[in-house]
């Protein structure tokens, strides 16, 4: 397995050292939930009847559950539209570098990757809703967001897929090219494949940081996960439980999608050589 | 090691108990102290008013009002400057906190229009002065200042409100902010609240079907002057400066105060 590959498997906690960070979490929770007298029955009794209220009483724990659905179905689109823009920007600028003559694509790519990257995805979200789609008032607003947010990726997703093309040998490139293959065959029947094993790992990193991105959605109206726990909030005026509520069911999420992304390392990695 | 040192420094900081001063009895010594509002309020404009020049210093603006009341709690602030019935729905539903007696500013509610809309403004004018005459809108005021405030939350459920789905005369789309009880609040799937069911009745005599945006609050002047919605009613003041901005309806609630919102142990009367 290469270097890069272990580095990235550390970005998120969930393996090795991160068990031992939780661990130190877990206690400083108990310590603090020790220390505010939680432990005495009053306590709990009055933390089971805000339980209750939050998250029981008429079914509420249905506003999360329709929350939730709304975070997974935006990141879900806003992933495709983020795959396919990114890899349509990274070959013109691979294929520009490469040798093929098209420059005004290759700037149009690297204008749109600088804009997208260099303002805040709040801002563009913010944007795209009340100035560019200001009129379209039958759209459902989850459409506006997915094309944001998945706009927005396709940015980042376009330096993943940039670096993955990089890494694979020019030698493969003019081997290809030397049995007659034409620039973009080679590229689609020989860099892309080993390119895109490369890359899948990252990808699935740049989806879990979508996960969480979309948590800004509520600015525009939409009730995703973070927005159903403010709701609830609103209803039961009760701020924490909601709150750390949320943030269990996104740290679950992004912990099992975590686990899968090194799964799939080692199952990319089997049978490589080096 | 480090990583034990770091946490008893968490620990000492969480233990840190806020120096009680002298308790709040009187508005003025609001003056000096640090407040809270939701941001784009009228709660925040008076807040305003009352520092001066130490607004920039003394006032945090936060998007939802439980926030601020959570900052409130934590002795973070002092007081939380907000309209008089939510701040009552806090008292009666949350531990530990007051609103004191002398209420700071009274003004009223209007439903806001996009600038020049004035086909909209009228009819919905029309419609109010006929609920006004006919009792309607004291009766959706009298159920949710009664029953609702009085904790009996729960007795109001949003699919017992006509939004006059599939009208023929197209959609009426409204913008709020539903965490502002008795007059917007989301529950489960749909909306409750004084200005969800007012609106209910406007889009019903207007032969359309409502549909109820829910934004931040600080969003909604935005969204109707873009055209994102076709009126914004979320329990909004009039004040001049938004008058510069968008078109009022004729007011649907007057004597509507701004208060202070405190913690009971804070204050004596």
């Amino acid at each position: 397995m290469s270097g890069r590959m272990t580095m990235r498997s550390k970005s998120y906690p969930g393996a090795g050292r991160g068990d031992i960070l939780l661990g130190f979490v877990g206690a400083f929770l108990v310590y603090a939930l020790w220390e505010s007298g939680f432990f005495t029955a009053d306590a709990w009794a009055d933390f089971n009847r805000r339980f209750y209220q939050n998250f029981v009483k008429d079914d509420r724990y249905m506003m999360l559950v329709d929350g939730l659905k709304s975070t997974l179905f935006m990141t879900a689109g806003a992933t495709v539209i983020g795959v396919i823009v990114g890899l349509i920007l990274s070959v013109i600028r691979v294929a520009h570098k490469g040798g093929l003559h098209i420059p005004v694509l290759n700037k149009l790519a690297e204008t749109y990757i600088t804009v997208l990257r260099g303002t805040p995805a709040m801002v563009q979200l913010l944007i795209w809703n009340f100035t560019i789609f200001a009129s379209a008032r039958d759209l459902n607003t989850q459409y506006i967001a997915i094309l944001a947010f998945g706009l927005n990726s396709g940015a980042y997703v376009a330096e993943i897929f940039r670096g993955g093309i990089e890494s694979i040998d020019p030698g493969q490139m003019e081997a290809a090219r030397s049995l007659g293959l034409t620039y973009w065959s080679s590229m689609k029947f020989v860099i892309l494949p080993q390119a895109l094993r490369n890359v899948v790992p990252m990808l699935f990193n740049e989806f879990i940081a979508l996960l969480k991105e979309t948590s800004i959605a509520g600015y525009i109206g939409i009730d995703d996960l973070t927005r159903a726990g403010q709701n609830i909030q609103a209803l039961t005026l009760e701020h924490s439980q909601p709150l750390v509520m949320v943030a269990i069911i996104y740290l679950i999420m992004v912990m099992l999608l975590s686990n899968l992304v090194k799964r799939l390392e080692q199952w990319l990695s089997r049978g490589r050589r080096g | 090691m480090k990583k034990f040192l770091a946490l008893l420094f968490v620990l000492a900081l969480c233990s840190c108990a806020f120096a009680e001063g002298e308790k709040l009895r009187d508005t003025d010594q609001l003056k000096t102290e640090r407040l809270a509002a939701q941001r784009g309020t009228v709660g925040q404009f008076v807040a305003e008013d009352l520092l001066g020049d130490n607004k920039a210093t003394l006032l945090t603006t936060y998007e939802k009002y439980v926030d601020a009341v959570a900052a409130l709690r934590q002795g973070k602030i002092r007081a939380v400057i907000m309209d008089e019935m939510p701040a009552k729905r806090f008292v009666n539903e949350v531990d530990g906190l007051a609103i004191m007696d002398k209420a700071l500013t009274e003004e009223s509610y209007a439903i806001g229009f996009r600038k020049g809309n004035d086909d909209l403004v009228v009819s919905v004018n029309n419609i109010l002065t006929e609920m006004k005459a006919e009792g309607v809108l004291d009766a959706i005021l009298e159920k949710y200042y009664g029953t609702f405030l009085a904790g009996d939350s729960s007795s109001i459920k949003p699919e017992d409100i006509d939004f006059n789905k599939g009208a023929e005369g197209g959609k009426l789309y409204v913008g709020t902010e539903a965490g502002f009880a008795p007059y917007e609040l989301k529950v489960g799937n749909g909306f409750i609240g004084i200005d969800v069911e007012m609106c209910a009745y406007i889009a019903k005599k207007l032969g359309r079907e409502l549909v109820i945006i829910n934004m931040n609050f600080d969003a909604l002047p935005t969204a109707v002057s873009t055209g994102k919605v076709d009126m914004i009613c979320a329990g909004i003041t009039v004040t001049e400066e938004r008058k510069e901005n968008m078109d009022f309806s004729q007011n649907y609630v007057t004597g509507v105060k701004q208060v202070a919102l405190v913690r009971a142990d804070d204050y004596e009367k």
